[in-house]
């Protein structure tokens, strides 16, 4: 790439974030129905399943371009990435990827996509070329990396890596993992607030939340959460959890790091995102639904239902 | 957890072998019988926590805890092997009863992070639904299970295990009303 380019796309990059970061709702949530074999655009005003496009290989992790037009969806029995045009509803591209492709994030410059191999210890980079991903090359971390998280300026990956009990801080311009943080047991999704320079990762078997401050490199709290914690979402100065086993969504105070309570949603909730008005939505596995949860009131707005076995294990929204 | 763990890092190293084999993804299944008996009936057979000999090849069963709070259970099976359970949820006014399974032979029940929701619902004033939602990866959590581990075989021998256990909770109940 030259500079020039190099340049373009980085100012390309900056007015996207501007835009992702204009306080609208979010529109659409996208649906990776693994066991359904489909992605599944749901619209959010309707409150109903719009689009279905088939994906098969067990369809579970999900990022979006910084423009929110294409999806990165992983596919572990696949195994591969397939990647989606959101508007068109279709599949561009289908990149094929060795061991169990699962967590997935996308640089917020664009141009770049991390997978990571559950089945591993790495991850995989994928760089756009000709409007397409190719893999360029392997990260090493630690034992199954699950989540990824990148930061806004795209310079560090934070990858919990749930075999190992750690979260890797990997520099991206060198591509090497610049230090490891031990966390609770077996840590699978992991959320960033970079403003506040922490992250937090859900310890599965562990039942609670690490949280991590990112300056010190150091883990300076644990939330107990319900059984089987995975996934973390923020919203108004709060964080959200999904409990697997629980059926619900434990909200913790930011500030005290206490929790304020569990809300029941669907069967094995899963994947959770917040949009800027609030909201909360939340794949149940179990049941074929999302719930939509208001951050303040805790109160469950509406139970959508969708294909079968949703995850959306990572940024769905749109 | 140490089983899961070591299965694990033998995929890693398959993985890296072959590239070629697949994980599991974990399965659901959902049965449901009708029992010509009101609700409070059967929950009061399925509820009863200090005794599932309805549930197939169930002996014996050992309750450690209260109902009402978070308990665990061992269920003795009539080869002697023993299915190690902890309560998530029993609400007993919505008839409800979630669980997980922390320890089970697979060739007992084929399947690993076993979790289930069982609930009851009336139907009509005679009659109920008993519901059995469960959730659980394969027997085999490596990559290329053996025929009898795998993702078909797994969901085979839970549903038939749930659907006989169902079975025998019906005949329990309407013989005693």
């Amino acid at each position: 790439m030259s500079l020039s380019r190099g340049r373009a796309a980085l100012v390309a990059g900056l007015v996207l974030i501007a835009t992702a970061s204009r306080a609208e709702p979010a529109r659409e949530a996208i649906v990776t129905a693994q066991l359904g074999g489909a992605i599944e655009i749901v619209d959010l005003a309707t409150r109903t399943v719009v689009r279905r496009i088939p994906v098969d290989g067990a369809p579970a992790g999900i990022a979006l371009s910084p423009d929110r037009r294409r999806a990165y969806v992983t596919r572990p029995e696949g195994h591969g990435l397939a990647i989606l045009d959101l508007d068109a509803g279709r599949v561009l591209a289908e990149v094929p990827l060795p061991g169990g492709p699962l967590g997935v994030a996308a640089d917020p410059r664009g141009g770049t996509v991390y997978v990571a191999d559950w089945y591993g210890h790495r991850l995989f980079v994928l760089t756009e070329r000709d409007g397409t991903l190719v893999p360029d090359g392997e990260i090493a971390v630690g034992a199954s990396p699950s989540g990824i998280a990148v930061s806004p300026d795209g310079g560090t990956l934070y990858v919990a890596n749930r075999e190992a009990d750690t979260v890797s801080v990997v520099d991206t311009a060198t591509r090497r993992e610049s230090s490891v943080i031990p966390v609770g047991q077996h840590p699978f999704g992991i959320t960033l607030d970079a403003a506040a320079g922490r992250a937090y990762t859900a310890n599965v078997t562990g039942d609670d939340v690490s949280v991590l401050d990112l300056k010190t490199g150091r883990e300076i709290g644990r939330v107990p959460t319900g059984r089987r914690p995975y996934v973390i979402a923020l919203a108004g100065g709060r964080g959200f959890v999904t409990d697997q086993y629980a059926g619900s969504v434990t909200a913790f105070d930011l500030a005290t790091l206490k929790p304020i309570a569990d809300v029941d949603v669907g069967d094995h909730p899963e994947g959770i995102a917040a949009d800027s008005d609030g909201r909360l939505y939340v794949a149940n596995w179990g049941d074929n639904t999302l719930s939509v949860l208001d951050s303040k009131t805790l109160k469950v707005l509406a139970t959508i239902p969708t294909g079968n076995g949703p995850r959306s294990f990572g940024a769905f929204l749109r | 957890m140490k089983k899961i763990t070591l299965a694990l890092a033998a995929t890693a190293a398959l993985v890296a072998a072959t590239a070629q084999a697949h994980g599991p993804t974990r399965r659901k299944i959902t049965e449901s019988i009708e029992i010509n008996a009101p609700a409070d009936k059967v929950w009061a057979v399925l509820g009863d926590m200090k005794n599932s000999d309805w549930m197939q090849n169930v002996t014996k069963t050992e309750l450690n805890g209260d109902p009402a709070g978070k308990f665990k259970r061992v269920l003795t099976l009539k080869n002697g092997d023993q299915i190690q359970e902890t309560s998530n949820k029993y609400k007993p006014d919505d008839k409800l009863f979630s669980y997980y399974i922390d320890k089970v032979d697979v060739k007992d029940l084929p399947a690993n992070d076993y979790s289930a929701t069982i609930t009851v619902e009336p139907e009509g004033n005679a009659k109920s639904k008993v519901e059995w939602k469960a959730a659980f990866y394969r027997g085999y959590m490596n990559n290329d299970p053996p025929p009898d581990l795998n993702d078909e075989a797994s969901e085979k021998g839970v549903g038939d295990w749930i659907k006989a256990s169902l079975a025998n909770l019906k005949a329990k109940v309407e013989k005693g009303s």
